[in-house]
């Protein structure tokens, strides 16, 4: 089947699913209220959207007494979060913990494999923009957090040549999007992109999940789709990759991420990459407890 | 943060201590070796250790004897051996090593296919007591019941310190070096001796033990083409210039497609752009530059002309 064929093939399954996997309800108002001004925002309207729904705000109260989100000592209500965390990391928190759980169980796959990556690659892709001075981290964040949702859709309409296609993936080491290449004849990315723009998210996000395997293809958000596939391919050379290991020798600096946003970011030329793996190793006991706690309490 | 108060902060979590992150800063700077946030408790209990020996009570003042006090070089070396200490064992880093066999030793015998001579050549440097030449031949006598069949493995280890080298030789092991060791490796490749473990000769035969100084130029003679170099926590006790010096060594020493393997978050950043940082499953290496190789081959076209 060619990549055309193949495309099409997708396309048709999807309209043939009534279900598709959605965003919790109670998250497009938030993160869009969220979006105001921050003097207008009140912190007992936060807190109320939130804990519309139950098991979202327990979820993010958990999230919250995390050291990665840079809380120490124990939080035990929403509005402790939202005040002692700010906004901006509790939309972070909102939207994580609505991600965490889109993915179908019983596919044969272990969900939180994926999950570890993808809030791995949030946090790696926020540290990694405060680093080079990227201008907008908490974009950065969202966008390294919702970089492989088009792994969800093949989950949730292939889920039988998905798992095929992840199983040689592992078995070979390599790369995913390779595998599916393979196998489907389309990656997660162009999948992404059709789930991503389902939920209508903003266009530099459509990019960076439809583009993440190619950031040269970008036309508009170049910068952020190079910063996060420099931090998925850092993420999946560490401990926070698919649950699988790429036996693979990357140079980062060839990678075309690296060029496109290199034209962008003057701190990426004297970046220490040896240091910034190193600080990966701190996040990755703390990732896998949260996400283990959030599916398996 | 006082002694007392060193121990009482090990018990709990909280955020990182900024005296802690600016001595970990310094280390990394003056040696090269990171302790992510998640080690710092390691540090702390490191740092402990030495406050408690020189009756410093703060970190504040432990980080003055590290920077301004007389004795400060001598107090780094003895930090950065409180860090290095118990690091000496056989298979001390198992993603570095099956990185070597999945994925660069593949490379080096993809670049040596056309030669006439199977011969792959590794240098242990600092080599200390021989667990690390001893391990890399272990995993080369596995490699060579498979894609390494018919290739001559040779292995040079150096160290400075000629009582390392005696106790290399001997190859004989308490229980502290043997921890990592699997069943499996134990058993084939050791024979019990009393309460210890001897390394049997086949796994010696493909090492050779000499002492060498990695500062003296002329000693430096003796290694060549080689495929793979391991150095793992020996250039943190190097100052920048002797640093500069044994890795522009490296480079010369290495062939086009060799791999050069610091320690566990060890890094050359700010010490050489003639190598460049590669990333392996779980591990990182280094390889030479495009830029360092164009001005080589530039040079040997000006010499050549």
């Amino acid at each position: 089947m060619n990549t055309a064929a193949a495309k099409s093939t997708l396309l048709k399954k999807l309209e043939g699913v009534r279900q598709m996997p959605t965003i919790p309800a109670v998250l497009a108002p938030l993160l869009r209220y969220l979006q105001q001004p921050l003097e207008s925002i009140d912190v007992h309207r936060v807190t109320e959207m939130i804990s519309q729904d139950k098991s979202l705000a327990a979820q993010c109260l958990q999230m919250a007494n995390s050291p990665l989100f840079g809380r120490w000592q124990k939080v035990d209500s929403l509005r402790g979060a939202v005040v002692g965390l700010g906004f901006q990391r509790v939309s972070d928190i909102a939207m994580s913990c609505s991600v965490l759980n889109l993915l179908p169980h019983d596919t044969g796959i272990d969900p939180v494999v994926f999950w570890e990556h993808s809030l791995g690659c949030a946090l790696v892709s926020r540290h990694f923009a405060c680093k080079i001075s990227f201008p907008d981290p908490g974009k950065a964040y969202l966008a390294g957090l919702l970089h492989d949702i088009g792994i969800i859709l093949n989950l949730w309409v292939l889920p039988k040549e998905f798992c095929q296609a992840f199983e040689f993936a592992k078995r070979e080491g390599i790369p995913l999007d390779e595998a599916e290449m393979q196998i489907l004849g389309f990656t997660h990315c162009d999948s992404g992109r059709l789930l991503a723009e389902r939920w209508e998210l903003a266009p530099d996000l459509i990019e960076v999940v439809a583009l993440h395997d190619r950031p040269a293809e970008s036309l508009n958000y170049g910068g952020l789709v190079g910063l996060v596939e420099l931090s998925d391919t850092l993420c999946r050379m560490s401990g926070l990759n698919h649950g699988y290991v790429e036996n693979r020798e990357v140079n980062l600096l060839e990678e075309a991420g690296f060029s496109v946003l290199a034209e962008q970011c003057q701190g990426l030329k004297d970046l220490d990459w040896a240091r910034l793996t190193f600080e990966l190793d701190s996040y990755m006991d703390e990732v896998h407890a949260l996400v283990h706690s959030i599916y398996r309490p | 943060m006082t002694a007392a108060s060193v121990q009482f902060a090990l018990a709990l979590p909280g955020p990182p201590d900024p005296e802690l992150v600016r001595i970990r800063d310094l280390i990394y700077q003056v040696a090269g070796i990171f302790h992510p946030d998640n080690k710092l408790r390691l540090l702390l209990e490191r740092c402990g250790r030495r406050m408690k020996e020189l009756k410093t009570q703060t970190l504040r003042e432990y980080f003055e004897c590290l920077t301004i006090r007389p004795n400060r070089q001598a107090e780094m070396i003895a930090l950065l051996n409180e860090i290095t200490i118990g690091e000496t064992c056989f298979f001390r880093n198992q993603p570095q090593l099956d990185a070597l066999r999945q994925i660069v030793i593949p490379k080096v015998m993809e670049a040596k296919a056309n030669l006439p001579l199977r011969c792959l050549r590794i240098w242990s440097a600092g080599c200390s007591t021989g667990e690390e030449p001893y391990t890399l031949s272990m995993v080369m006598l596995e490699e060579a019941q498979g894609r390494l069949k018919g290739w001559t493995v040779e292995i040079a280890a150096t160290d400075l310190n000629e009582r390392s080298l005696a106790h290399a030789e001997n190859a004989v092991y308490g229980n502290y070096s043997t921890r990592n060791l699997t069943p499996l490796y134990r058993q084939k490749y050791f024979t019990t001796v009393g309460e210890q473990l001897q390394v049997q000769s086949a796994v010696r035969r493909s090492v050779s033990f000499s002492r060498l100084n990695l500062s003296d130029d002329a000693g430096m003679a003796s290694m060549a083409s080689l495929d793979i170099i391991f150095c793992c926590n020996v250039l943190i006790y190097f100052d920048l210039a002797s640093k500069k010096r044994v890795i522009q060594h490296f480079y010369n020493k290495l062939l086009p497609h060799g791999h050069l393997f610091l320690g566990h978050s060890e890094s050359l950043y700010g010490v050489s752009d003639d190598f460049r940082l590669v990333h392996l499953p779980g591990a990182t290496a280094y390889v030479k530059s495009d830029r360092a190789m164009t001005r080589t081959t530039g040079m040997t076209g000006r010499q050549g002309a």
